[in-house]
């Protein structure tokens, strides 16, 4: 029973730890566009690379 | 040609691999590489506040469902309350569930606030319009499971129902969700008189349904107060959550977004007859706006009754708005079943 008055707030820290990871996960934009961002590597412009 | 280089030094079977993601994209199509456009694939040309809708929906509804998560997990020794045990364990559980109560109202305090959000807004806006949208119901239905809910963790006497409420708030803002993306999936196309007819005729259903709904559960409510008072409150609770028509207000706009997703995979124009297309839409539309009206009514007289937790409203509204996405996903399956899936296959691509 002890336990659980230290475990209870350290689960409440996870939860706002990746509440917070969240939330500036998706205001810095990374859910936005996932098609595009995972075909990005296929329309790469390696010619530079090529000579 | 300028992958020569590069492919000279790599092994045979990433040679091979490339070649086939080449053979792909341009099978594909250039504009769409790899995959065919979904249902709710952001539209090409998003405006800022288009995408900042989006994502602050995408943030509420993540957030909604990490704390509804939580406080199922917490509301757990609640349940083992009824069940016969030792008086000392008894007294221990006791003691854990005031515990988690207050954990589960600290946790509840930013769902209401902030996921919960577009809720009040819009229930606030209804009715300083003297109107009945669906943000009345779903917000009495919040009220009326959390505000008893922290009285009781108040005074430790009484049903929590936190778990019902974030339940309640996550299913829902997922179905706003998919609506937002599929009515932004067919923001910039222009809609025809009969598409603007279908949406009225979706959204006065869907009023009609509203109104009946909240009073039915103001008058069953009644009843069970005067019989049984201390089921009133679930049963009413469970009412107002099922009487959130999310699926009917998704209905039409995901079967749009779905005859969207075909044209643009068959191009502008040349998808097979349009007329099949649009046939097959609202087709789908109804099948979705009486589907969900159909599922609602069976579920309504079992709430009634007091068969149907609030908990088992919320996960019913969450299965008929996933079964309405899923529908208007059938027509926008590339090259297989359906009239339109079929009639895209047909074309080449």
């Amino acid at each position: 029973m002890d336990a659980l008055f230290l475990l209870l707030p350290i689960s409440l820290l996870f939860v706002l730890g990746i509440g917070v990871a969240f939330w500036w996960a998706i205001f810095s934009g990374q859910f936005d566009d996932t098609r595009d961002a995972a075909v990005a590597i296929l329309d790469d412009d390696d010619r530079t690379h090529a000579k | 040609m300028e992958e020569h280089c590069a492919l000279r030094t790599m092994g045979e079977g990433a040679r091979v691999l490339l070649i086939y993601i080449n053979v792909c994209s341009w099978w594909a199509g250039y504009s769409w590489p790899m995959r065919a456009p979904s249902l709710f694939t952001p539209p090409p040309h998003m405006t800022d506040a288009m995408r900042r809708a989006r994502r602050h929906m995408l943030a509420r509804t993540g957030l909604a469902w990490l704390v509804m998560m939580q406080v199922m997990m917490l509301a757990f020794p609640g349940y083992l309350r009824h069940s016969a045990r030792a008086p000392d364990a008894q007294l221990a559980l006791e003691q854990a569930i005031v515990l988690m109560n207050w954990l589960s109202l600290i946790l509840c305090v930013p769902l209401i606030l902030y996921c919960a959000w577009p809720v009040w807004r819009g229930a606030w806006h209804d009715l300083s319009r003297q109107r009945i949208g669906m943000d009345v119901p779903v917000a009495l239905g919040i009220l009326a499971a959390f505000v008893p809910s922290v009285v009781a963790t108040w005074r430790d006497v009484g049903e929590v129902y936190f778990d019902s409420v974030s339940m309640f708030v996550a299913f829902l803002l997922t179905a706003r969700f998919l609506e937002t993306c599929a009515r932004q999936a067919v923001s910039g196309q222009p809609h025809g008189a009969r598409d603007a007819e279908l949406l009225r005729s979706a959204d006065r259903l869907a009023f009609w349904f509203v109104c009946i709904q909240i009073l039915l559960a103001i008058l069953v409510g009644l009843y069970w107060w005067n019989v049984q008072p201390d089921q009133a409150l679930a049963v009413t609770v469970a009412l107002l959550v099922m009487s959130c028509p999310c699926a009917m207000s998704m209905s039409v706009p995901a079967a749009l977004a779905a005859r969207q997703a075909v044209r643009l995979r068959t191009g502008a124009g040349d998808g097979g007859d349009p007329a099949v297309l649009d046939r097959a839409m609202r087709r789908v539309a109804h099948q979705n706006l009486y589907g969900s009206l159909a599922w609602h009514l069976l579920m309504v007289p079992l709430a009634a009754c007091g068969w149907v937790q609030p908990w088992l409203a919320a996960i019913t509204m969450l299965l008929s708005s996933l079964a309405v996405a899923a529908n208007a996903w059938r027509l926008a399956r590339p090259a297989a079943g359906g009239t339109a899936g079929r009639q895209s296959a047909a074309q080449p691509v």
